[in-house]
């Protein structure tokens, strides 16, 4: 035990459950996990992309929803199985490097890639399940930057199972109690057996998604204790950024406020009471959130293509929509052509029934299918057609 | 060869990572970057994967062997559960002037989930030492 403490060497892990044979199979579902959560991640940053030469489709109007709240998802599963699949690997951190030098520089590569694998996908982790909760003691850009180590962990992931596929294919096609690759030391049976720790770790991945994701998935939102939200809110609708934090309230419910729609030289302006006046639609759409969560709800106010139609602006151009919030990145957005010719696209003066709340976007807020939530501009003062 | 051709594949996502990481971003950005990236690892392999050894290892030998087992899978469930729930247990991200966020009782919600894993580890381990005990055979492990 003293000299474990000194110098570990992979003989000094004695426990049978550091093993390949537990290594892969977890490995296939961390996988998994990472994989869905890079596609996804994907879909959602070219979502949020002002140029888009092929345009994001405005059906289904649930797409984001769930593609967003499988990121998150699966990224939550992953904790717990990325956690297991380092303890069982833990061994091989503490490996000699071979004598033969040609043998040494691949060791020396196959250990940087390891290292960038485990050092991306905690970073991934941990930055993502912060920004979930909203928290962010960091001083970098998280968007770009969590994208851009995406690519580094799903590289360096590649990368890994190419180098380990023998071992991969050999371990899965045999019972997870084969012993043929493991440390020789490694034979002490601490009373959890391979299969055991197999099912505890689907048990605690589940149990991570179940406990959260309840902020996306209604029917779990009793049982999600650690979910970032219960769903309330003003119709029924989270909030996340009130008019208190844009500093709209003052702009907002001023009775000068009024909206202006241009094309070209032909502009229009309207009180809350003229489009309160326009033919009103109701549209069932969920606002999703990058941040995972999301909720459905019912929302009534104008057409925007009617809107556009105002100002006789032709179909399919790009509509920039902007709030009367003065700072922030999201204090605008552009509206795809797509977007903005869909009969669903609102500028919504309803959310269920009720006035919208200030912290919902009144007087009138962008609501449109199949889009993320950041983009759904509250507070709309102005309505810009590209020329 | 597939392999090959995955490691190809594999560097060229990575490499296209890394120029996003390096061009998008100013020097404090970077620095700041990398110094997540390696903290991450450093408390990962240094920090936490010794204590859970360490944990593990007084476990094993201070616990009767009918108990050992539930109690590690306890641990494990119960660890990284606790892990996840972090940022809302210490609710880091509440913000006075938005109560739709971080609304829930989170502290009282992993007493219960607590609660919940010990009942079941505590059956768990009586079931398993009666059983022990009926067959005449001691209990493995040390």
């Amino acid at each position: 035990m003293t000299t474990a403490l000194k110098a570990p060497t992979p003989a000094s892990f004695t426990s049978r459950l550091h093993s390949p044979a537990v290594a892969a199979r977890v490995g296939v579902w961390l996988g998994v996990c990472f994989g869905v959560a890079f596609l996804t991640g994907l879909i959602s940053h070219y979502a949020q992309n002002v140029s888009q030469p092929i345009p994001f489709p405005t059906s289904p109007s649930w797409g984001y929803r769930v593609t967003q709240g499988l990121h998150v998802i699966t990224g939550t599963a992953a904790i717990p199985l990325l956690l297991v699949k380092l303890w069982t690997v833990y061994p091989k951190f503490f490996e000699r490097p071979p004598r033969n030098v040609r043998r040494v520089v691949v060791e020396v590569l196959e250990r940087v890639n390891t290292g960038l694998l485990v050092s991306a996908g905690i970073f991934l982790l941990v930055t993502g399940t912060l920004n979930v909760a909203q928290w962010y003691p960091w001083e970098f850009s998280y968007r770009r930057t969590h994208y851009a180590v995406a690519w580094v962990a799903i590289g360096a992931l590649v990368v890994h199972i190419a180098v380990k596929l023998p071992i991969i294919r050999d371990a899965l096609r045999g019972d997870v109690d084969d012993t043929t690759h493991d440390d020789p030391a490694a034979t002490r049976d601490g009373g959890v057996s391979r299969r055991g720790l197999l099912t505890t770790t689907w048990v605690a991945g589940g149990l991570a998604v179940l406990t959260t994701a309840g902020s996306t998935v209604p029917a779990l939102r009793d049982l999600s204790i650690f979910g970032v939200r219960s769903g309330d809110g003003p119709g029924g609708i989270p909030i996340n950024k009130s008019a208190v934090a844009a500093d709209v309230t003052a702009t907002a419910t001023s009775s000068s406020y009024s909206l202006s729609v241009v094309h070209g030289d032909n502009a229009v302006t309207l009180t809350r009471e003229e489009l309160s006046a326009m033919t009103q639609r109701t549209e069932t759409l969920p606002i999703a959130c990058v941040e995972g969560w999301s909720a459905s709800g019912e929302w009534t106010g104008v057409r925007l293509r009617d809107l556009l139609d105002l100002v006789g602006a032709p179909r399919d151009r790009d509509v920039a929509i902007g709030s009367l919030q003065q700072e922030g990145a999201f204090r605008d957005s552009l509206l795809q052509g797509n977007f903005a010719d869909d009969d669903r696209t609102l500028l919504a003066l309803q959310l269920d029934g009720e006035p919208l709340s200030i912290d919902h976007g009144y007087p009138c807020r962008l609501i449109a299918p199949n889009r993320p939530g950041v983009l759904q501009t509250k507070w709309v003062s102005t309505i810009e057609v590209a020329t | 060869m597939t392999r090959v051709l995955l490691v190809v594949v594999g560097v060229l996502l990575g490499a296209y990572g890394a120029w996003l990481l390096l061009s998008r971003q100013d020097t404090d950005g970077n620095i700041a970057t990398g110094t997540w990236l390696v903290a991450g690892v450093l408390l990962h392999d240094f920090l936490l994967v010794p204590v859970v050894l360490v944990v593990m290892g007084l476990g094993s030998r201070l616990l009767p062997g009918a108990w050992s087992a539930p109690v590690a899978v306890g641990v494990v469930v119960l660890g990284s559960l606790t892990l996840v729930a972090v940022p809302v247990l210490g609710r880091f991200g509440a913000r006075s002037d938005n109560p739709t966020l971080l609304d829930r009782p989170y502290v009282a919600g992993w007493l219960v989930l607590a609660a919940l894993v010990a009942v079941v580890v505590v059956a768990v381990s009586l079931l398993r030492s009666r059983r022990g005990a009926q067959s005449g055979a001691a209990p493995e492990g040390e």
